[in-house]
């Protein structure tokens, strides 16, 4: 079978077997508590509901007012308790829903849901609508709302549908554990958004996951044969490297084209959809649930139970230790995500987000912790970049302050993947400097 | 759980993987890369092949260390880079080299090149080479014109470059000329002779990925048409002198070549018409240190030569795109 690819990409160690079969199991957290924030992804959100409020698991308790706003909904039966700044992926201190279910009668098979709807009656405005309601976000990591996705102008002609299966991140098995266990709602989910788009769809799978394809396969096949396809879907196997699941680079694998720079994957008639969003999506119809609970991977060697789980969304990771998650006492690292663009955490005191694809406990043997050593110019992240950038003299220019220099040389184009970083010989900090360089860029906008 | 995270957690950007490969590790591979042009250079030229390799190796690691402490930095001499720019200046020496001329050569490609220029990755010659320039042009006799044959130790014996003619003559056949041309048996510098071993080590780097291939590439291109165009003989060209040693270790040097591709292609033609134009019409017999040397200088505008990036230069096909259904 071909493989489909892109330019530059790093090889690192996928260690994937460590969670790699294990079922997802729905776990409450232990303190019976939530800690929601109240904008995960879109625009920013407002709480509508106020201390002492009594709230039912799938009510919307914050929302927002602008076109690319996104309601965030309870994802538990019971009291709000607090309204307060908790911190959260990233390190920031954000405003946060607590809910605290009732310690007496807690009834948790209580639902206040939205209607159950049959998308394919629906008009194209209508399932872009239910999709808003039910708050679902892009689920691969960067919580673009989808409805905005969906809502590209007229004018584009979208050819594909690419559901991003690729997930290239080490660890991470969470999106082809739902694969192999909620295949159904997957493909569900695809015609539903097949409905929007009118558009055949690809499911991208790196080449580690290959052992899916047949199953998949089947149940494609048994669709097809039920004449109940409107629109083709076929699974493609891309190659194993990193970053074959950043977007921009899983649409030039798969159709050859570019992503204009600043621009967005419809100008290449591509839709671009996690694995995870399409079951968000297939739920908020056949079962009127909004987006509410997150499946996610918990790995790395300083977790001695590697596992894939679903949890309430605002499960503190740290209420799950050690009822859940069984530690090691060698951990030096506490990730939100992969270990390539993950963000360490100084406590696991942090909220499963929309976007939380995986919580990761690295030791000290299998992460990178060495101090960085001066460049020696061996060009090596330039061989790498996925975006065919410089990242040596990009990260130069950043230094000696020319920052306009930087942007000229694409610092707006970087994707933040970390193949440079990875590679560098000398451990130079080179995505760090152009996260910050991003940063000078904005602010100097804004004076 | 609090029990669980008391020690040190680490707080950092991603990624928070790291490939294998570090800078002391490539460090490492060149050196070993360069051990059969040591073991060729001792073959043929002895002893003082030998002493000189381990003098300059032994002055550039101690003049990287004193230099260090003397400017308070952090020693680093364990990134090995001072080790490759040793045997790099000892193998471009004639074995006749005096000792203390060696550690001069040596204090000059470390502390004057590398170490004023704010050391390892900032220097903008390369330091084996400028060493090599600043002792040709002081002591033109020991370093130009002191040669010996191979196994022998008369002095003054002229490298084949010095006078083509005269030296294809003593071959029965050209054939054998390019031979001993190709094993090395010749006068010349201690690692710059044995054509195989210089060929073998280079295609270890480029397997290894240690180097990249365009500028050496180009280089040998460039020098090879460039003599193939006013007559001459390519091969000779190729075998004599240090070309080819120049094109796998020293063009290729991290620090003191472009980064970007558009950028290694010219700098590798650069060296090859230069050293052309110094050995056809120049004063020296041979021009590859110079030809690099000047390319140095230029890198920092070569960088600014790169490849299209993702997602630009398609405004022609969008734009014909619209032209058509408008």
């Amino acid at each position: 079978m071909k493989l489909f690819t892109f330019k530059g990409g790093i090889h690192p160690k996928d260690r994937k077997e460590r969670s790699r079969g294990k079922s997802i199991s729905f776990v409450y957290p232990s303190t019976n508590s939530v800690t929601i924030p109240v904008t995960m992804g879109g625009s920013p959100n407002t709480p509508i509901v106020n201390v002492g409020d009594q709230v039912i698991k799938g009510q919307v308790i914050a929302n927002g007012s602008g076109p690319i706003s996104c309601p965030v909904h309870a994802s538990i039966s019971g009291t709000v308790k607090k309204i307060t700044t908790h911190l959260v992926a990233g390190g920031a201190e954000v405003l946060c829903i607590v809910i605290e279910e009732n310690k007496e009668n807690p009834d948790r098979e209580k639902t206040m849901y939205m209607d159950v709807l049959d998308p394919f009656s629906l008009s194209r405005e209508q399932v872009i609508q239910r999709i808003k309601d039910a708050g679902i976000t892009g689920m691969g990591g960067a919580s673009f709302p989808t409805h905005v996705k969906f809502n590209y102008p007229e004018t584009a002609k979208i050819e594909h549908l690419i559901i991003n299966a690729a997930e290239c991140e080490p660890y991470l098995t969470i999106d082809e554990t739902l694969l192999n266990e909620k295949i159904d709602s997957v493909l569900d989910g695809i015609q539903i958004a097949q409905h929007v788009v009118s558009a055949p769809a690809i499911i991208a799978l790196e080449a580690n996951k290959s052992f899916l394809l047949n199953s998949i396969q089947e149940k494609i096949n048994q669709l097809s044969k039920d004449n109940k396809l409107k629109h083709k879907i076929e699974v493609c196997i891309v190659k194993t490297k990193y970053p074959q699941g950043a977007e921009k680079n899983l649409i030039t694998a798969l159709t050859k084209k570019e992503v204009p720079s600043g621009g967005l994957p419809f100008q290449t008639g591509c839709i671009i959809c996690n694995v995870g969003t399409t079951i968000a999506i297939s739920e908020s119809f056949r079962l009127g649930k909004p987006l509410i609970e997150r499946p996610l991977t918990i790995s790395g060697d300083g977790c001695s139970n590697p596992m894939n789980i679903k949890v309430p969304i605002g499960t503190l990771v740290g209420d799950l230790i050690p009822e859940t998650i069984q530690l090691e006492k060698n951990v030096v690292k506490i990730l939100n995500g992969g270990p390539m663009m993950g963000m360490a955490m100084q406590s696991a005191d942090f909220p499963v987000q929309k976007g939380t694809s995986g919580v990761l406990f690295l030791t000290e043997k299998e992460t990178s912790t060495s101090n960085p050593m001066p460049c020696i110019s061996c060009g090596k992240c330039i061989e790498v970049c996925p975006m065919q950038l410089e990242p040596v003299l990009m990260a130069k220019a950043i230094n000696a302050g020319e920052i306009e220099e930087s942007k000229k040389r694409g610092l707006l184009d970087c994707i933040e993947c970390g193949s440079c970083s990875f590679v560098c010989p000398s451990d130079v900090p080179l995505v760090q400097t152009f996260k910050l360089g991003k940063k000078i860029l904005r602010d100097n906008k804004g004076k | 759980m609090q029990e669980n995270i008391l020690n040190d957690i680490y707080l950092s950007p991603g990624p928070h993987f790291s490939g294998k490969r570090k800078s002391w590790q490539i460090m490492l591979m060149v050196i070993i890369a360069l051990l059969p042009e040591c073991v060729m250079g001792v073959v043929y030229f002895g002893i003082p092949a030998l002493i000189t390799i381990l003098v300059s190796v032994a002055s550039c690691v101690l003049f990287e260390a004193l230099f260090q402490k003397a400017i308070k930095r952090p020693l680093q001499i364990n990134d090995l880079s001072a080790v490759v720019t040793g045997i790099l200046l000892a193998l471009t020496l004639p074995s006749t080299t005096p000792i203390w001329m060696t550690i001069l050569g040596a204090c000059f490609a470390i502390v004057v090149t590398k170490g004023f220029f704010g050391g390892i990755g900032c220097n903008i010659w390369n330091p084996a080479l400028s060493g090599r320039a600043f002792l040709l042009m002081s002591f033109p006799v020991a370093i130009g014109s002191s040669w010996v044959a191979p196994k022998s130790d008369a002095l003054s014996t002229a490298t084949p470059l010095a006078n083509i003619s005269n030296y294809v003559n003593q071959f029965a056949s050209t054939n054998e000329c390019y031979w001993n041309l190709f094993i090395g048996n010749h006068a010349g510098s201690i690692g710059e002779t044995c054509i195989l071993a210089i060929i073998i080590s280079g295609l270890f780097l480029l397997v290894t990925r240690i180097i990249d291939w365009r500028a050496p590439l180009m280089m040998i291109l460039t020098c090879s048409v460039c003599t193939l165009l006013v007559g001459k003989d390519v091969l000779i060209t190729l075998l004599s002198g240090g070309l080819l040693f120049g094109a796998f270790f020293m063009v290729t040097d991290y620090t003191t070549s472009p980064v970007t591709k558009p950028g290694r292609y010219i700098f590798g033609f650069g060296c090859g018409l230069i050293t052309f134009l110094i050995r056809e019409f120049g004063g020296y017999p041979e021009g590859v240190m110079f030809s690099i040397l000047i390319m140095n200088t230029l890198v920092p505008f070569l960088n600014k030569l790169s490849k299209r990036k993702y997602g630009y230069g398609l405004k022609k096909q969008s734009a014909k795109k619209d032209g058509g259904k408008a």
